[in-house]
């Protein structure tokens, strides 16, 4: 997205921000529209539920309609939006039992004493088209992803899978930015070990054919 | 020359092309030298692409879009009647 295009969005939605607070409920259905999927999609990636999903984006809904003139504009609308949305999400997993999660440093790289690589590393990304939006390869990656700790979880999705800058995503979850970079790097470091078992083992078993 | 443990600690910033240039010129020479690590770049990379364009599919499903839109008009006929 251009900058000016950034500009006259930033621009649109201060003004229906405005026109809720006065009280214009035109408004309101314009910002739903325009956030709903946001707030959706961010919900089911972190929930993997659609009941779950619908519900927090009601209440997310509801609670920019009630509390908007709490909304001082210190941040971002959307970084506003966001951090009401992750908490909704975090408030349904918490009533819910929680699988416990492994440990992240399992799954970093492993080096030798003298810091090079000890596991054969294969390269498995020429080779992974065919295998795109296959309902398994889906599954591979929604359950990696689902296996991620909470607090990489949410940076990734924000970071990578949003599209959102390490500046706002440092502003939504209160982070500074080389924490934001580091629990990134984590989270990448994590899937692409993940995927590289289910990668691999396609590459070998086309190899035998 | 740098060992994979530094190649890989530096990959990120690699990537956003934030490292400086010797810093960068040093990665570079590890690639050079090191396949398993260039093998590891691009599947680094590889694995943001997929995961994002398979996490990015989400759609709304159509009952839980007329859900919220029911939703939406109740809470505003309620605001009306205030």
């Amino acid at each position: 997205m251009s900058f000016t295009q950034q500009k006259e969005d930033r621009e649109i939605e201060e003004a229906l921000v405005r026109d809720l607070q006065a009280g214009n409920l035109d408004a309101y259905d314009k910002i739903a529209e325009l956030y709903q999927k946001k707030i959706y999609a961010l919900s089911f990636n972190l929930m993997r539920n659609q009941m779950d999903a619908q519900d927090v984006t009601q209440e997310v809904l509801l609670t920019l309609f009630r509390k908007i003139n709490t909304f001082q504009g210190k941040s971002a609308f959307s970084s506003w939006v966001y951090r009401i949305t992750l908490n909704a999400s975090y408030m349904k997993l918490r009533s819910k039992k929680k699988e416990p999660n492994i440990s992240i440093d399992e799954l970093l790289p492993s080096f030798n004493g003298a810091g090079f690589q000890q596991e054969k590393i294969q390269d498995w990304s020429e080779n992974t088209e065919s295998l795109l939006f296959t309902n398994e390869t889906r599954e591979v990656i929604n359950k990696a992803v689902g296996l991620l700790p909470e607090k990489e979880k949410v940076v990734f999705l924000l970071r990578d899978v949003e599209g959102l800058s390490t500046e706002k995503v440092s502003e939504i979850l209160d982070l500074t930015i080389p924490a934001v970079k580091s629990r990134l790097h984590r989270a990448r470091l994590f899937l692409r070990k993940k995927l590289s078992g289910y990668f691999e083992e396609y590459n070998s078993q086309k190899g035998e054919t | 020359m740098i060992c994979c443990k530094e190649c890989i600690d530096l990959l990120y910033d690699y990537i956003e092309g934030s490292l400086d240039q010797d810093t960068s010129k040093s990665l570079e020479e590890h690639f050079e030298e090191c396949p398993p690590c260039i093998a590891f770049l691009n599947t680094y990379k590889s694995t943001t692409t997929i995961c994002r364009d398979t996490l990015n599919q989400i759609e709304i499903p159509d009952e839980v879009r007329r859900a919220l839109q029911s939703f939406l008009k109740e809470q505003k006929g309620q605001q009306d009647k205030k």
